[in-house]
């Protein structure tokens, strides 16, 4: 009973360790599937302020599910206004030190058709892939993040795969 | 091994020592990792969680700040209006209701400029929603009215219905006596479904359910509106029944017919004369204690 009441999204820290917990994920999964310009960040906050406006009728359990849920759709409404070009920002700073002017020159080229093809993959493969390669992710942690079996996430991600590969090679 | 099996296990960092190997020896090797590292500048690292938490939090606050501010004083003026409007409703819809009690006449101005004069012991009910066009009262007793010119105006009775077409009448309605006498104008009074126009001087009488005709008025307004009761060939009952209301008291008979016509009258305001005017012509003797009064034949 006591271990009930404690777990009351209400409470001010319970709500603070499950923005914690999975606001970078569904921020990350909002940026992966809708790219930058609709403004991912506002999306995640605004999911989490109507998980505090319900927080009596939500149990922490059922929290995670309800932002992503929340949030995906604000983003489809948005969406449905305003056809979406995807574009990744690219902010990695250089990797390499020494390098001729040609090889800038490739360089750039070869992330231009990347970034094109990645924008042709499907969003369910685009999220699943990002987050497996970008961020590292394991397919379990995929799978459970985005409620689907461990085997759609692996097909998903190597679709996403050889699709990338065969785009870039013809682009 | 497989090439398929082996690219998904290096996607899931899954491979062993010499899984790894074989990787490395697949042909696609150098384009898989260039792919890698092209796709790690995709990175995104400038989601700060603790700071969009801070930012959450202090919209959640502010929100729940102004919702303080003012949505519950707004609740709490519309609650009391609401109350407020509810009570004005109920009571100017309700009916009002004026009663006499023992010895008490009253006057009372209808929303028109109509006016009514109640006798003793009498209740009148009417409402003043809509009155400009229903015009309707509800009498137990007995009354006069003086209606003013408008639309057509009615006097329901347990008895009879008295519509009123001209503006002057009185209405009676005692358990088995009911009598209506207009003074001026026309006035029609529905008994048993059936409407008899009575004109000025006419007077429409039931007692025990029976039509009983009686001569002109020659009266202008009914006797009782000056303090007096006034009969004609009325029962014997009746009169006590009146009399009774008038002062008061509770009338005993002993040795008296009390279906006998009485003709006569007898003033409101002394008891003494009063008694004498309603014994002597039928020539009964009475004797009065404080609130009874034997009648008594010899």
């Amino acid at each position: 009973m006591a271990k009930q009441l404690h777990e009351n999204i209400c409470e001010e820290r319970m709500f603070s360790s499950i923005f914690n917990k999975h606001s970078k994920d569904l921020h990350n999964f909002l940026y992966y599937k809708f790219g930058e310009l609709l403004n991912p960040k506002d999306k995640v906050q605004e999911a989490f302020v109507k998980l505090w406006e319900n927080c009596a009728k939500i149990s922490p359990d059922k929290a995670k599910s309800f932002v992503f849920t929340t949030a995906n759709n604000l983003m489809l409404n948005e969406a449905a206004h305003q056809k979406v070009v995807l574009k990744h920002q690219q902010t990695k700073p250089k990797m390499y030190t020494n390098e001729s002017p040609e090889f800038i020159m490739q360089e750039s080229e070869y992330n231009d058709k990347l970034q094109k093809a990645l924008a042709n993959l499907t969003e369910a493969q685009r999220v699943a892939f990002m987050m497996n390669r970008v961020e590292g992710k394991r397919f379990k942690e995929i799978a459970a993040l985005l409620e689907i079996s461990t085997k759609a996430v692996e097909k998903r991600i190597y679709g996403a795969l050889e699709k990338l590969r065969k785009d870039i090679k013809e682009l | 091994m497989d090439r398929e099996i082996l690219i998904s296990k290096w996607l899931d960092n899954d491979l062993n020592d010499e899984e790894l190997e074989a990787f490395k020896a697949l042909e696609d090797y150098d384009d898989l990792v260039k792919l890698n590292q092209g796709l790690q500048a995709f990175k995104i690292d400038d989601y700060n969680v603790s700071e969009e938490l801070d930012t959450v939090l202090n919209t959640i606050k502010s929100s729940k700040k102004q919702s303080a501010h003012w949505f519950k004083p707004f609740m709490r003026v519309a609650a009391i209006l609401a109350i407020c409007f509810s009570l004005y409703y109920y009571t100017t819809t309700l009916d009002t209701s004026i009663t006499t009690e023992f010895a008490q006449k009253t006057t009372i101005e209808l929303p028109d400029a109509s006016s009514v004069s109640l006798n003793a012991k009498s209740l009148l009910t009417f409402n003043k929603k809509d009155w400009k066009h229903n015009r309707e009262v509800e009498l137990n007793g007995e009354a006069f009215f003086k209606v003013a010119k408008g639309s057509s105006f009615k006097v329901k009775t347990k008895t009879g219905l008295v519509t009123v077409y001209g503006t002057q009448f009185n209405v009676k309605q005692w358990d088995n006596y009911f009598e209506v006498i207009c003074y001026e104008g026309l006035v029609g009074v529905t008994y048993n479904s059936r409407e008899t126009k009575l004109n000025p001087g006419d007077s429409f009488l039931i007692i025990d359910g029976k039509i009983i005709a009686k001569e002109k008025e020659n009266r202008s307004e009914p006797s009782w509106l000056n303090n007096e009761s006034t009969f004609k060939s009325a029962p014997y009952k009746t009169v006590i029944a009146e009399f009774e209301r008038q002062y008061g008291v509770q009338v005993t008979l002993m040795n008296i017919d009390s279906e006998q016509l009485f003709t006569g009258s007898f003033a409101h305001d002394n008891i003494d004369v009063a008694i004498k005017a309603i014994t002597l012509p039928l020539r009964v003797t009475y004797s009065k204690t404080n609130h009874t009064i034997i009648l008594k034949r010899e």
